[in-house]
């Protein structure tokens, strides 16, 4: 097809209700906004430490029917959405350390799903890592506080996706 | 981003994330920020059936919504002609921060991508720069949606063309992550000028 005998295409503009109604006056400012958000953060969080306890259990029971050859055909997927939620909901609570090792569990099983050896031990060794972080001693560390910890995982997640 | 002062009340938000727990923090932002009409799925059929039957201000979509992923399901909301929601502003969350995958959800027709985990002040920044940036509409056989044409860069694989857009195939993806400035960048529409 030449450029001659190319349809056009149709170009216009579109001034969604969204930005109509978000422009207007009577607003909150951006500061007072971002300040009522965090207010509300951790107002909802009072149930995080209970919610991560569950996502814990139950990845830990994803794990071990893995390990044991009894889990269901998708577990993999299963215990990669527990591990990113761990990590997006532990980051914006601001428990670093979780977030951390549930980061490093989300690289293992993406490199699992893209072909790397499935080594169950690297995965229980995470999962060992991430109940860990979870305990009182652990829970409000940040990572560069337990360099033997992060480089190990590190150390982990790169031998098995090489 | 500086953005001048954002009034939501009263708009209709609708937030699509697999984790119930990450869409209350969503939400818990959403009022802070003074919205109260937030309506939460976790299937993007369920997105679908939501935008046949009311009428949806924004959508917030987590990329990995199950079981096809918000990236296909924007470009299906955008291609489905009589979608009286098909200019609906799209905003995709992702913690895949690949530029790869940053611009195959620009290509599916998103208006912003924002980085997982994120903070009141990032998500705060990219629903003011929908509001304060609006973009025109394209319309080709192959695309639809807000202009992807930016004069920041030279996109390569026919991103920024005009006619005959080529299509746009959600698949493998490759490369190191952005940051989400550079996520910013990809979407910070400039321009607005000729055909190429």
């Amino acid at each position: 097809m030449t450029k001659e005998t190319e349809p056009d295409a149709r170009v216009f503009f579109v001034d969604t209700r969204f930005q109509r109604l978000a422009r207007r006056g009577g607003g909150i400012s951006r500061d007072q906004a971002i300040s009522q958000a965090q207010a509300g953060i951790e107002e909802a969080g009072g149930g995080f430490e209970e919610w991560v306890d569950a996502e814990l259990n139950e990845l830990v029971d994803l794990v071990k029917s893995a390990s044991t050859g009894r889990a269901a055909p998708d577990w993999l997927e299963a215990a990669n959405f527990r591990s990113r939620q761990l990590r997006d909901v532990g980051t914006t609570m601001g428990f670093e350390l979780l977030s951390f090792v549930a980061d490093s569990l989300c690289d293992l099983l993406d490199s699992i799903a893209d072909g790397a050896e499935c080594n169950m031990e690297s995965v229980v060794c995470h999962v060992d890592a991430l109940v860990l972080s979870r305990q009182e001693r652990y829970r409000h560390m940040r990572p560069d506080q337990v360099p033997d910890l992060t480089k190990g995982l590190r150390r982990v997640v790169k031998h098995v996706s090489t | 981003m500086v953005s001048p002062t954002m009034n939501l009340s009263g708009l209709v938000i609708l937030v699509a994330d697999p984790s119930s727990y990450m869409s209350m923090l969503i939400h818990s932002m959403l009022r802070g920020f003074g919205n109260s009409k937030v309506l939460e799925v976790r299937h993007s059929s369920a997105v679908l059936e939501t935008l046949t039957t009311q009428k949806i201000d924004i959508l917030i979509t987590d990329a990995r919504i199950p079981p096809r992923g918000g990236l296909l399901l924007t470009r299906a909301i955008r291609r489905k002609e009589d979608n009286e929601n098909r200019t609906v502003p799209i905003l995709v969350m992702t913690s895949d921060l690949r530029e790869s995958t940053v611009k195959l959800a620009r290509d599916a027709g998103a208006n912003m991508v924002i980085a997982k985990p994120m903070s009141p002040a990032s998500l705060y920044d990219r629903l003011a720069w929908i509001a304060f940036n609006p973009r025109q509409f394209v319309d080709t056989a192959n695309y639809f949606g807000p202009d992807r044409r930016f004069k920041i860069e030279g996109y390569p694989g026919g991103v920024g063309r005009r006619k005959g857009d080529k299509a746009v195939e959600i698949g493998a993806e490759a490369g190191p992550a952005l940051a989400q400035n550079d996520i910013d960048s990809l979407f910070s529409a400039a321009r607005v000028g000729q055909d190429s």
